[in-house]
Order: structure tokens, then C-alpha cells, then sequence
């Protein structure tokens, strides 16, 4: 039976997730945690939009950064889509993908430098391997009848743009202006190493603890995310992707000297620049293992899975709280808010912001992570419980309503969701060692601080087998349990 | 064009033959209609035919084909694809050219669509989508016209006239029809089909409607 | 169909890509501080040097000791404000570039380990051994002050800090370390003697949360490195002519202020063959 398939599979990632726990560091070492975080609130509700033309800036370069990075990743990505049926095209797509955008920039930053092509690469080529999957699925699905009644001798292209774009055409806008949403968060979160995007302003405002500064970023961020249907209209997009490129500015140019470097010298294991010897790689690969790779590994899964039980736990709470059959209209509107700012902002800001308030433990990061996938699950489960039927015979009492009417109804649903997020909490985790949490980016950070491109190269492709290995799990068990979701209705 | 030939067509569904060892010849110039219950394998002959005749001929199919999103004048000009080099089409499909509004509007001024040139085909009802296809097919100027049930959806006088629209353009026309009458005012022979195999093959001449009406 | 024709255009739009920029001095900086206090800084040094060179003279922000480095590196600044630690490295990187001037305090600079008052430990004239077994936080990975010299001091007295620390942390910057060893977050940690005076001479520091346990003996650091490929592209003698506008900010008290500096001195690369040492002592420098 189905259900008790689900049910067991639950329970084991439950206790998998409490073993984590127990070896987890969870401690909060800030001495005053919740005065920090009184000042931060306060922040939030004064914020201060002194500098204006700054946040203005601020703000323009994260639109243009997040505009061209995904219209280059669309139209690469509908490109191989077309092309989605070789093996070689589906397993470069994997990989891109498998890389969070963070890592790409931060692989960019090194032999590119800090440079308006580094932020459009690093949205640009993982969102390209995403596109392709997603838009081959969405072609895939589409209704192919009017390709044969084409006259003979009708080009490739005429054929692709009249018999099948046009009848796929609403999914993929959908999709695609909900990637534009990812793309904001992502150009923010590239701020964070050094381009000059919302995170660039939010880290130095963090750190002069300007939280009324703080404030104001976030609150414009949520703004533009919230309004994005009003501004992002279709007969604009040219006039912004026209602009963009002038609102980026400075030199575009890359050294061709520095990119051969990087790939002939700076990325070769140290012991084998001056010549191959099996000892050598074996020590080295054996140091990489041992001191960095392993630990990173085993952190990384830890956090993922207490991280990953911690967001099922959540959404399962809070999805009844925007649901017709528990709330009112009044209480619905405030947890949707309350949850639209859980999913707007980027987990990276998430833990940075609780890392600042309660000091580098795991815990913030398993706070930030439960908070952004947790809103993201709970919002569509809550859609998906509204369309639900309930009987008239239904019982009164919401909890006994909820423990046998709608969660039972809404498992297999929210089974879905919580496995396909699986993957994208892993990427998280890794990615949010660069704040200090021991995960793998952890170490590929101190690597690029010590300069160790060969050691930065190895971790960053360590990150992505282990990613593309969650993913493979993640699609077995869905198999196994026979779930389900569409990709236009991908959380 | 000489003339239309299938050798020993054999065609199979799923294990069951829908098509067993047919073998026709069908003289350029002719018109035919192809008749039977539906399950005869009608759909597939006139599949294997468009197959083997690509180049010359245009189809009707039974689903019509139509893209739902774009206009009539769209899925018209889907028609002309092959006679313009890409960026022009990609240009018409962006927005269309009055050259090309003014080659395919007779065509729906003649299956009575004039006015819904730029209407979404999704948004058109099952008859005026088969004049659509129907227009889409004529506009190709080809030889060879086949039409899987190409009047199923609209009213009488329509049938006429698409009937009509179809022969004046098309000198050899193949269709499959379940009205007899109409597929005996029309064309010039009948192929009449039963469970894969030719049983009625005559002139429209030596054929009456009670004749033909036991093969439903 | 309204949208389709606006995505072909925009893929056409997509074609054409941005401008390439002309010929500009750029400089950068380790970010051992908040970014506005260095924008404020090196905006003025940019100015300065703009005059003073008679070249477009740019200030490039980044954020970690590495970006400056590789910044350096690849030749996307010419000039560089380098801890110790990052210099070396740089220079083991550029062949031909050259450390040309120094703050007259950076021939001696210190770090001075810090603990917050609760951890009971008072300030010593010997390394403060009572530090074993606490949480410490460093500065930047890549810092002399914040990283190099603290670690050489606690490898030395106490062994390799993952083992003598209860929780070995990175805050980023000095301004950051003082910030989380007053705030607890940390119960000790190194930071840069001058962000501290700097810092407590604003009054921004809690003295009754936090205090210097401990001052390391002198060791250089900060300096300007220039690279070495600069004649065909900015005329004969330009290094020199940098070297000497960067020692005539001494008569700009106001930039000198906001560099914590009396005045710049001519500096040299063998100045800092102690750091290159102690790096490679520790593994932090490899070859």
C-alpha cells in the first residue's frame, strides 16, 4: 500500500535526521542573541533609505545582473533542450546544475575576475542546464499534431517556431518569469563575493550593524519580488535587456593569458606542477580526501538531512494556516505575507542574518534552510489542500481534521515536494559553509583564501557528484514511492 | 506527377493489422474517395499515402493539426513555410506582412473565415477550425490534396462549398468521407474499406448510395 | 502571440554585447575593514593619484583577501594595498612586481589577541596559555594580522589551533572580530592593533566586554606592491613616479588619518621575507 510505503520512508529520514541531530553543533554562542535580534527587528520596521541613489544602483544592478543571466540561460537552455535527447547533452545539464551559482561565481572570480561576464556566467550556465531540462519536459509534453501537416520542405527552424513553440508557448513563460524571480534572488546572493549586487550593500551594512540600513535593502528586495508581474511585462523585457548592459558598464574584456593559466597551471594538483608521479597524486589526493573533502561530506549530509526534516516539519505545520479549511480570510492574508518573505529571501541572507545573531553554529543554517523551503512547501501544499473537497460529514475539530482529513490526502503531495527540494537543501548546504558552518564550502572557501585553485577545482566537482547523487536518490525514492510533480508546477 | 501507388501496404496497431496487402493505383488527375466504417483504415492509408508522397502532397489530417494559440492567419500561412527562407517566416510570425495577409485572405474569404483572419484558432468552433485546416492545405498548391474527413464538422452548404474549393484548386484529391452522397457528387472513384481490405473499388458512375451504404 | 515576437527581439538584443573600457590605473585593497570607511579612503587616494599621474586612476573595491590578490594577479589592478601575507603572495605570483612604499608603523606592526571579560583572563607580558580550550576567532583567512602572525604565536606556544581551540572561527574582518568577542559569539580572538586604537579611539569599543589580553612583538605588514609590466602602457618611469606620489601622501594629513598612518616610506621586497618565512612555516604559503 502506498501510504504505508510513504509513511515508512518518512519515519526512516526522520531518524536519519535526529542521528544527524545528535551530532550536530547546534549551539548559540552570541551572549545576547535575542537583544541582537531585537535590534535587527527594529531595523526592519525603521529602515532607512538615506543614500538613495546608492540602493537605487544597488537594486538596478541586481535586476540587470538577474536579466541577462537568465535570458542568456533561456535561450542556451531552449537551444539544448532541442537536443535534450543526447546522452552528453543531459549529463552536462546535470552537472551545470549540480553547481550552486555561488561556486560557479566564485570559479569565475578567479580567472575571469570581477567582471560583469562573472555574475552573467554564474547565472547564466547553471540556469542554462535548468532550462534545457525543464523546457525539454515542457516540449516534451506539448501537443505535436500540426508538424506533420507542415508542406514538405519547411526549414528546421519555421517548423520549431510555428508547429511547436506556440503551443507550448504559456509554459514557457510561466516557467521562465518564475526563473526570473530565482535569478533576482541568485544576483543578489552573488553581492556576497564581491559584485555589485543588493548582497555587496546588505554584507558591508551587516557588518557597520546598520541594521536600519539592512532594513531598507531587504524591504526593497521584497518590493521588486513582490510587484514582479507589475514591472516585468513582456513589451519591456527589450527595453531592460537594452539598458542592462549599460547599467552593468565597465570593461567586459577577459585576458586570454589568465583563463590558459588557470586551466594549464593553477588548477594542476601542486605536487604535479613539476612533474607526474603516482606518489605524488596519491599523497595529495589522500591529504584533499582525508583533511578537506571527507569532513566537508560528512557536515554537508548532516546539515541536509536535519535541514531537510526540519522543512517538512515546518511546512506541514504552517500549510494549514493559509488553508480554506483551517483559516479565515484575515488570517490567510497575514501567513501568506509571512510566507512569501519566508520564500523571497534567498537562504543564503536567511543564515547569514541568523549567523550574525546567534554566532556559527549549525543551527542558524538549519533555521535559514527550514524557514525559505519550508514557506516554499507550505505555500503549494496549502494551494493544494484549497482545491480539496472536504465531505460534509467532515469532523469539527480542525486538529482531528487534520490528522485524518487533509494531511493523509495531501501526503503523497507534500512527499513530492519535500524530495524534490532534497537536492536544492543540499546545494544550500554546501554553498552556506562559506559563512563559517564546516560544510564543503567551507573548505573550497579557505581554498580560494589560500589560493589553491587545484584544491578549490577538486572540491567544487566533489560538491557536484555529491549533488548529482542526492538527485539520483531523490528520483528513486519518488519512483519507489510513485510521486509526482509537473514541471511547470515545480516548487 | 504520374500517378499515386501503393504496393502490398501493410500497416499494424498494437499487434492488430490495420491494413492488410493493399494495393492501389490512382491515375494523376483523379479524385477519390476513400469510404468505411470508422476502423477501416481509412486514417492510415491516407498516412501511408502522405508518407510515400511528401513532396507533392498536402494533408488534411483528422485532427486537423492546428496550432490553438496563433491566429488563422497563422496557421494558414503555416501552408507557405516552404516556399519562404526562415527569417521571413520568423518575421511573418511576429508580425505578418501585408503581402502574405493578401495571399491568404481569398482563400478564407472563399471557406467564409474573412472576418476571423486574426482570431486565435483556439478560439474558433469546430467547423471554422476544419475550414482553417482546409485553407492551410489549398494555400500549398499541391498536386495532390489528402483529406481525412475534411467536412466531418461543418454544415451542408459548407461541405459544398469546401468540397467544391478543394477540387477547383487540386487536380488529384484522395478523401476519406463518411457522407455518401457527397463522396458520390465529388469525386470520380471509391475505395470502399472493411476491417484493412479494399472491398469496394468503382467508378462514382457505377455506384449507387444504397451500394455503398452497406459497408457502415 | 505578443510575447513570442518580444522574446525573438530580445534574443536579437542579446547579440550585441557592452563596451570595452580604456586605459585606467586601477588599484585595490584588502578589505580589512567596513567597506565605507575603505570606499571613503581609497576614493580620496584615487583622486590623489589621478592628480598627481595625470592617468584615470580607478579605486576597485573587493571582498575577500583573495579577490584583491587575484585582482593583482590578473592584471585587473596595476597597484595594490596588501597586508604582509597577501603581498608576499602576490608577488610570488607576478614575477617583477615590487613593494614600493609602506606606513612608517608598518615596519613594526603588532596583533593583539583580545578576549571577552568573561573568560576571567587578564592581560599578560607572555603568551596568554589560559587561551587553550576556549573559542577563538581569527580575522580574514588570508590576513597577516588577523591570521599568519596569531597562528605562528598559538602553533608556537600551544600547538595547532583546530586542536588547542574549542571552536576556531573566521570573522571576515577586524572590525567583525572585535564585534563578535565583545558580543560573546567568541570567547578570545587577533585582530590588527590598529583597527583596535582606531576603534577605541571613536569609542566604539565596550571595554567592559572586551579588553587586549596580549600584544605579539613587531612584525611588518601593510605596504603598497606595484606590477612590474607598466612602462609600455603608462611611459617610462611610471613606477617610480607612483612609488613617490604614494610617499607623498604624507603631506595629505586628512588621507593619512583615515590610513591610521603618520606617513609613508619607501619599502622594498625583501622587507617582508620574515612574513614569506613564517608562511611557509605554516603551510599557509606552499611554494
Amino acid at each position: 500500500m502506498p501510504r504505508s510505503a510513504s509513511l515508512r520512508t518518512s519515519l526512516a529520514f526522520v531518524a536519519i535526521g535526529l542521528a544527524c541531530l545528535a551530532s550536530a553543533d547546534l549551539a548559540i554562542t552570541t551572549l545576547h542573541p535575542w537583544r541582537e535580534l531585537g535590534r535587527f527587528t527594529w531595523g526592519l520596521v525603521t529602515p532607512s533609505f538615506q543614500e538613495g541613489g546608492t540602493l537605487g544602483l544597488a537594486l538596478g544592478k541586481t535586476v540587470a545582473f538577474a536579466l541577462l543571466g537568465v535570458a542568456a540561460g533561456s535561450v542556451t537552455g531552449m537551444g539544448l533542450a532541442l537536443i535534450y535527447h543526447r546522452r552528453l547533452v543531459r549529463v552536462s545539464a546535470a552537472f551545470v546544475r549540480a553547481v550552486h551559482e555561488l561556486f560557479w561565481a566564485l570559479l569565475f572570480l578567479q580567472f575571469l575576475g570581477l567582471n560583469a561576464i562573472t555574475g552573467l556566467l554564474a547565472i547564466a550556465l547553471p540556469y542554462a542546464g535548468i532550462f534545457a531540462k525543464v523546457y525539454a519536459e515542457i516540449l516534451e509534453e506539448g501537443d505535436r499534431s500540426a508538424e506533420p501537416a507542415l508542406p514538405a520542405g519547411t526549414g528546421k527552424i519555421s517548423r520549431f517556431f510555428f508547429a511547436r513553440i506556440p503551443e507550448v508557448w504559456s509554459h514557457i513563460r510561466t516557467y521562465t518569469v518564475y526563473r526570473v524571480e530565482c535569478g533576482l534572488r541568485t544576483s543578489a546572493v552573488l553581492g556576497f563575493v564581491g559584485l555589485p549586487t543588493l548582497g555587496f550593500y546588505l554584507d558591508s551594512a551587516f557588518l557597520q550593524g546598520d541594521y536600519s540600513r539592512v532594513g531598507a535593502l531587504l524591504l526593497l528586495f521584497y518590493v521588486l519580488i513582490a510587484l514582479i508581474r507589475v514591472w516585468l511585462r513582456p513589451w519591456l523585457v527589450p527595453l531592460y535587456l537594452a539598458l542592462a548592459p549599460l547599467l552593468l558598464g565597465g570593461s567586459l574584456q577577459v585576458s586570454m593569458g589568465n583563463v590558459t593559466r588557470f586551466f594549464t597551471q593553477d588548477i594542476v594538483p601542486l605536487g604535479l606542477r613539476d612533474g607526474f608521479s603516482w606518489e605524488a597524486l596519491g599523497s595529495w589526493a589522500g591529504d584533499l580526501l582525508t583533511q578537506q573533502a571527507l569532513p566537508g561530506v560528512v557536515s554537508t549530509v548532516v546539515l541536509t538531512q536535519i535541514a531537510l526534516v526540519a522543512t517538512g516539519a515546518l511546512a506541514l505545520a504552517a500549510f494549514p494556516l493559509i488553508c480554506r479549511h483551517f483559516v479565515g480570510r484575515p488570517e490567510k492574508v497575514v501567513t501568506h505575507i509571512a510566507l512569501v518573505v519566508g520564500r523571497s529571501t534567498p537562504e543564503y541572507i536567511l543564515a547569514y542574518i541568523f549567523l550574525q545573531l546567534w554566532g556559527p553554529s549549525m543551527l542558524p543554517a538549519i533555521v535559514a534552510l527550514a524557514l525559505h523551503n519550508g514557506a516554499i512547501i507550505a505555500h503549494l501544499i496549502g494551494r493544494y489542500a484549497d482545491a480539496l473537497q472536504l465531505g460534509p460529514d467532515t469532523p469539527r475539530n480542525p486538529l482531528v481534521r487534520y490528522g485524518y482529513e487533509v494531511v493523509p490526502r495531501v501526503y503523497n503531495q507534500f512527499l513530492a515536494f519535500l524530495f524534490y527540494r532534497w537536492e536544492i537543501i543540499m546545494r544550500e548546504s554546501a554553498i552556506l559553509g562559506i559563512l563559517g558552518i564546516h560544510t564543503l564550502g567551507f573548505y573550497i572557501d579557505s581554498a580560494i583564501q589560500n589560493l589553491r585553485m587545484d584544491h578549490m577545482v577538486a572540491l567544487l566537482l566533489i560538491t557536484a557528484f555529491l549533488n548529482l547523487g542526492i538527485d539520483a536518490a531523490s528520483r528513486i525514492i519518488r519512483a519507489h514511492l510513485r510521486l509526482r510533480t509537473t514541471p511547470t508546477y515545480e516548487p | 506527377m504520374t500517378a499515386l501507388r501503393l504496393q502490398g501496404a501493410t500497416a499494424r496497431y498494437n499487434d492488430t493489422a490495420v491494413l492488410k496487402e493493399v494495393s492501389l493505383t490512382i491515375p494523376a488527375g483523379q479524385r477519390v474517395a476513400l469510404v468505411g466504417r470508422s476502423g477501416a483504415g481509412k486514417t492510415t492509408l491516407l498516412r501511408l499515402l502522405h508518407e510515400q508522397y511528401r513532396e507533392t502532397g498536402a494533408l488534411i489530417p483528422q485532427d486537423l493539426g492546428l496550432v490553438p494559440t496563433l491566429s488563422v492567419f497563422h496557421n494558414v500561412y503555416m501552408g507557405r513555410l516552404h516556399v519562404h527562407p526562415t527569417w521571413y517566416n520568423m518575421i511573418n510570425l511576429v508580425r505578418p506582412l501585408e503581402r502574405e495577409v493578401a495571399e491568404v485572405r481569398p482563400w478564407l474569404e472563399r471557406l467564409g473565415l474573412g472576418d476571423k483572419l486574426f482570431a486565435p484558432v483556439g478560439e474558433l468552433s469546430g467547423g471554422q477550425r476544419q475550414r482553417t485546416a482546409v485553407a492551410r492545405a489549398l494555400i500549398q498548391g499541391s498536386e495532390l490534396v489528402l483529406g481525412d474527413e475534411p467536412v466531418s464538422a461543418v454544415d451542408l452548404p459548407q461541405a459544398h462549398n469546401i468540397l467544391g474549393a478543394i477540387n477547383d484548386r487540386t487536380r488529384t484529391v484522395v478523401l476519406a468521407m463518411h457522407d455518401v452522397e457527397l463522396a458520390l457528387s465529388y469525386t470520380d472513384r471509391v475505395i470502399g474499406l472493411q476491417d484493412g481490405t479494399v472491398v469496394v473499388d468503382r467508378t462514382t458512375g457505377s455506384l449507387s448510395a444504397q451500394e455503398l451504404a452497406e459497408l457502415y | 502571440m505578443h510575447s513570442i515576437r518580444i522574446a525573438l527581439l530580445a534574443g536579437v538584443l542579446l547579440l550585441w554585447a557592452g563596451p570595452v573600457a580604456g586605459q585606467t590605473f586601477a588599484f585595490t585593497a584588502i578589505p580589512d575593514q567596513d567597506v565605507t570607511r575603505l570606499q571613503d579612503r581609497f576614493g580620496k587616494v584615487a583622486d590623489y593619484l589621478e592628480e598627481e599621474l595625470g592617468v584615470a586612476v580607478r579605486y576597485v573595491p573587493v571582498k575577500s583577501y583573495a579577490s584583491a590578490v587575484n585582482a593583482f594577479r590578473n592584471d585587473q589592478v596595476q597597484l595594490a594595498w596588501f597586508g604582509g601575507l597577501s603581498g608576499v603572495r602576490a608577488r610570488l605570483l607576478v614575477p617583477g612586481s615590487r613593494a614600493i612604499a609602506q606606513g612608517a608603523s608598518d615596519r613594526r606592526f603588532r596583533t593583539y589577541f583580545i578576549a571577552n571579560t568573561a573568560t576571567k583572563i587578564e592581560p599578560t607580558e607572555s603568551f596568554p596559555s589560559g587561551l587553550a580550550g576556549l573559542t577563538f576567532a581569527f580575522g580574514s583567512k588570508g590576513s597577516t594580522s588577523g591570521r599568519l602572525m596569531p597562528e605562528h604565536y598559538i602553533r608556537k606556544h600551544l600547538g595547532p589551533p583546530e586542536e588547542v581551540f574549542q571552536r576556531v572561527g573566521f570573522s571576515g574582518n577586524h572590525s567583525q572580530t572585535i564585534d563578535l568577542v565583545a558580543t560573546g559569539a567568541y570567547q578570545a580572538g587577533a585582530v590588527n592593533f590598529k583597527v583596535w586604537q582606531t576603534e577605541q579611539a571613536k569609542g566604539a569599543i565596550d571595554t567592559d566586554r572586551v579588553r587586549v589580553i596580549w600584544k605579539t612583538p613587531p612584525y611588518p605588514d601593510y605596504h603598497w606592491t606595484i606590477r612590474g609590466n607598466l612602462e609600455e602602457r603608462f611611459g617610462k618611469g611610471f613606477r617610480r613616479e607612483v612609488a613617490q606620489a604614494l610617499i607623498g601622501l604624507s603631506d595629505h594629513p586628512e588621507i593619512m588619518e583615515s590610513f591610521s598612518r603618520e606617513r609613508f616610506v619607501p619599502a622594498s621586497n625583501k622587507d617582508y621575507q620574515r612574513i614569506l618565512e613564517v608562511g611557509r612555516k605554516i603551510g599557509i604559503i606552499e611554494r
